[in-house]
């Protein structure tokens, strides 16, 4: 039975924890350093008294039920030392086994080297057996891998171990017992870094960086990756820092793909006329120089074209979209040089975007590796896509001449509807959010959208119905949105409680039901039979259902029903 | 948590399709001389593994480390095992002091080594000063005893008991007997002048290093009342057994040498205990870091031979390393922490 740990904070798959531990309270991610500690968990994993420690076996045969524990200890994680497939399974399996409040401890394996990954997949406790045999064994550890401690002569490291420690001349039964104490507060220094940055959201980030070290490594991060489903049911739906996408592995967090399928999938279908248009440094694009030159000489005829922006490495961002994470912030290296894997990541976006809409006309404003995805993807497609950069700066005077003229000649030959581009915004973010058809839900008549970009806000007879949050660039609802999307939609995106008035936060322990897709930051209906309440996730809804422990819904406003 | 893991590995891994039965009948013996100790001193010896239809125990269930299966031949006559045998006496002759008769079963099992082929081969042998004979102790019965003894006078019985304690021999081993049963065979065989040798299995999978080292001290103590000689063997990772799938999977690893010198070094008040270190130095077999193996190993003969604990001299950077692996191998749940 789950009683002594609680997660307060997730990144992905990673979270930051509290357990009480012995009449203290332990911070995760930890390492657990002194052998009376190991020896506490050894008891309680064989009397489950104390604290219920239960243990998993990394055999993928077994038929093994949910653990409730308050940890569970995958066992014999140390053979998975060169074995980052096997290692991939038995986290994610040990992981799913185990209660979503459970922590999970992977005993005898971590390093300064991998203990970012080994967090990255969900671990929550691990030890410093493994920074001790390898000291024994002769090694020097820090977060950029292993050396032999006779061969480190300049210091890379000035811990309290290091410092005033001249490695070359030490015995090795010195060496050793200055190295494994270095080794242990490497690993320590390693998990407040990662704690660190599973506070701020940008684990993702360094895990990128800290698998360059070994070849196996990398190989556990792409294999990682491989298990969509595990990450994307962790991932939060929007992030308040910026995405860098900085490596091959970035084209394959989970948040890239969602956005990208959900674009195909949530939104409603378009006709018309659609201009493509290259993405910017700057975020929303529509802020930046380039983008409002080109918009600013559309002009009106805007509200009759669809636009989409071409990116690396998200694919295709609708303009409704560009506020909408990650399009709103990421980063990437910007060389004018494409690698494969972006090319075709983004022809692929783009091949789809084209095929499930039904635009009438393509017209792309765009030059250079942007131009030559355009044509590989018309080619194959077999449709025209109309060029109107004529001297590969698609801020010249003569592409932005014929842009306007090109927009207006294909709008004249299918004379689409005008549209208000801020509602835009506003309904595609809602199916974005809440599925498709809940724009139709919300906003069953065109309401008036005042506010400045981003910071929309609709009203329909004198009632607001939804905002864009500032904050996130996502669809915020009030109570009246809330009721019109409940009464026509099916459980999602809501959260049955218990018979109370929630305040503040509502905990794990006070949800009856909750749709499983809700993932962490997305914007959630509470309700009960006497009163309705709008919010947002703190944790994903499955994990509501499962977890007793912590914060499911930080609510924003209540009303009876 | 032990158990569990170990009835899940029983279940999961049983060597069905253990290797059997690919050894030809007629003449495919191994043998080999060598210098043993007897009586206090070295004399030279002629060591027969005769082919047989292999150990009666393996064909029904199976040790977890035994993988001689592989030597048998299900189709073997008795006509062939007296015919492997002279051939044997052809090529060697019988100027040796000792004649070791191992089958990869049970000498003394009368469906593995028909009764007249038993007899006529320990009669040829009837003035050998030592003959030792391989069983389990099922066979070592007062019966037998009486039936043998009247033909050889000088047989030594050697028994694979590998622990004193009954868990470890059901749980991890797989063994099938009990130490009382061991006892009996032992007392049987004294009743009628034989010798007696036990042999004990230094880490048996499932244990950590610590755990197996203790539990062979402890199996010495034990086995050292009913037996003349120890011979203490490091188990080895053989083809198609438990041990093998185990080590595979990276949930076993081959004692350290060093816990076999501790073993040797602590048990020489206690009793004669002899080891040959099978495989020493490999990765399947009794290893340390790689660069002392040869050397312990050579250290670990030398002490069988003259039962001198001065013979252990060596020293290595990998001591510190095993000295944390037998305080901290526990807490791996299972995964050996040193390859």
């Amino acid at each position: 039975m789950t009683r002594l740990f609680e997660v307060t904070k997730r990144d992905g798959a990673a979270r930051l924890g509290k357990l009480r531990w012995r009449d203290e309270e332990l911070a995760t991610p930890c390492s657990l350093e002194t052998k009376e500690e190991l020896e506490f968990l050894k008891e309680a994993t064989i009397h489950r008294a104390e604290i219920d420690v239960a243990i998993v076996a990394a055999q993928e045969e077994t038929n093994a039920e949910q653990i409730d524990a308050d940890i569970v200890t995958l066992a014999g994680a140390a053979r998975f030392r060169d074995d980052p497939r096997g290692l991939t399974k038995a986290l994610l399996r040990a992981r799913e086994l185990a209660n979503p409040d459970s922590a999970l401890y992977v005993p005898a394996l971590a390093t300064p080297e991998n203990v970012s990954l080994l967090i990255y997949a969900g671990v929550d406790l691990v030890d410093s057996v493994m920074a001790e045999v390898k000291a024994r064994e002769g090694y020097f550890l820090d977060a950029d891998g292993e050396r032999r401690f006779d061969a480190v002569s300049r210091r890379p490291c000035l811990c309290g171990a290091c410092n005033g420690a001249n490695m070359t001349e030490l015995s090795f039964e010195h060496g050793a017992a200055f190295a494994s104490d270095h080794n242990k507060k490497a690993l320590k220094a390693e998990l407040n870094k990662i704690t660190e940055n599973v506070e701020r959201g940008t684990l993702r980030e360094l895990v990128e960086g800290r698998c360059r070290s070994a070849p196996t490594l990398t190989a556990l991060l792409r294999l990682l990756d491989d298990e969509y489903d595990y990450f994307e049911r962790r991932s939060p739906i929007v992030r308040t820092g910026t995405l860098l996408a900085c490596s091959q592995e970035s084209l394959n967090r989970p948040e890239i793909r969602r956005f990208s399928e959900r674009v195909i999938e949530r939104l409603r279908r378009r006709d018309g006329v659609l201009l493509l248009l290259p993405c910017s440094a700057r975020k929303p694009y529509s802020r930046s120089r380039s983008h409002r030159i080109i918009l600013a000489h559309l002009d009106k005829l805007r509200q009759h074209l669809n636009e989409a922006i071409i990116t690396s490495p998200i694919g295709v961002v609708p303009r409704s979209l560009e506020i909408m994470y990650p399009a709103s912030n990421y980063d990437i290296p910007v060389t004018g040089k494409w690698t494969c894997d972006e090319r075709e990541w983004v022809i692929g976006r783009l091949s789809q975007y084209l095929s499930i809409n039904a635009f009438e006309s393509v017209i792309a404003h765009v030059s250079g590796p942007y131009r030559q995805i355009c044509d590989e993807v018309a080619a194959s497609l077999g449709i025209e896509i109309v060029h109107t950069v004529s001297d590969e700066n698609v801020l010249s005077f003569a592409s932005l001449q014929r842009l306007r003229t090109v927009a207006q000649e294909l709008i004249d030959g299918c004379s689409p509807a005008r549209r208000d581009l801020r509602f835009d915004y506003m309904r595609d973010l809602a199916d974005f959010q809440f599925g498709s058809h809940a724009s139709a839900a919300i906003f069953p008549d065109v309401p008036k959208v005042r506010g400045l970009f981003p910071a929309y806000y609709a009203s329909d007879r004198g009632k607001r119905i939804a905002t864009i949050t500032g904050t996130y660039g996502t669809l915020a609802l009030t109570i009246e949105g809330a009721r019109r999307y409940l009464s026509a939609s099916d459980g999602t995106y809501s959260v049955r409680i218990d018979d109370f008035e929630p305040k503040g936060t509502v905990f794990a322990i006070g949800v009856l039901s909750a749709d499983p897709g809700i993932r962490p930051f997305d914007e959630v209906i509470v309700y009960n039979d006497s009163v309705i309440a709008v919010g947002r996730a703190l944790m994903s809804g499955w994990e509501m259902q499962a977890s007793k422990n912590g914060g499911a819904v930080a609510v924003r406003h209540v009303e009876s029903r | 948590m032990k158990e569990q893991l170990i009835a899940h590995e029983r279940t999961a891994r049983k060597p069905e399709s253990r290797a059997i039965g690919r050894r030809a009948r007629g003449n495919a013996q191994f043998a080999w001389t060598g210098m043993d100790l007897l009586n206090g001193d070295i004399v030279p010896s002629l060591t027969v593994v005769l082919t047989t239809k292999g150990c009666s125990w393996a064909r029904h269930d199976g040790c977890t480390m035994c993988g001689y299966s592989i030597d048998s031949n299900p189709n073997t006559q008795a006509a062939d095992i007296q015919k492997q045998f002279n051939q044997v006496i052809e090529r060697y002759g019988k100027a040796f002091k000792i004649v070791k008769l191992f089958t990869s079963g049970s000498f003394l099992d009368q469906d593995e080594v028909p009764i007249d082929v038993r007899d006529a081969i320990l009669s040829e042998l009837r003035d050998m000063p030592k003959v030792i004979v391989e069983s389990r102790p099922e066979f070592v019965t007062p019966e037998i005893c009486e039936d043998i003894a009247g033909i050889n006078e000088h047989i030594e019985v050697a028994i694979g008991l590998e622990t004193s304690s009954d868990r470890i021999r059901n749980n991890c081993i797989n063994k099938g007997f009990s130490f009382r049963d061991f006892v009996r065979a032992s007392e049987a065989a004294r009743a009628h002048g034989f010798t007696v040798k036990a042999y004990l299995l230094l880490k048996p999978p499932f244990l950590t290093e610590r755990e197996a080292l203790e539990e062979a001290l402890q199996s010495v103590h034990d086995a050292a009342l009913h037996a003349d000689t120890i011979s203490l063997n490091l188990c080895n990772v053989q083809k198609g057994t438990l041990v093998e799938a185990l080590w595979k999977k990276g949930l076993y690893r081959p004692p350290w040498l060093w816990s076999a010198v501790e073993v040797l070094k602590r048990t020489q008040e206690t009793a004669k205990v002899i080891c040959d270190p099978v495989g020493g130095g490999s990765r399947r077999g009794p290893h340390n870091c790689g660069k002392c193996d040869r050397e312990v190993v050579a250290e670990i003969k030398e002490f069988s031979r003259s039962q001198n604990s001065a013979s252990f001299t060596a020293s290595c950077t990998d001591q510190m390393l095993w000295e944390f692996v037998l305080e901290f191998e526990e807490f791996g749940y299972g995964a050996p922490l040193v390859p």
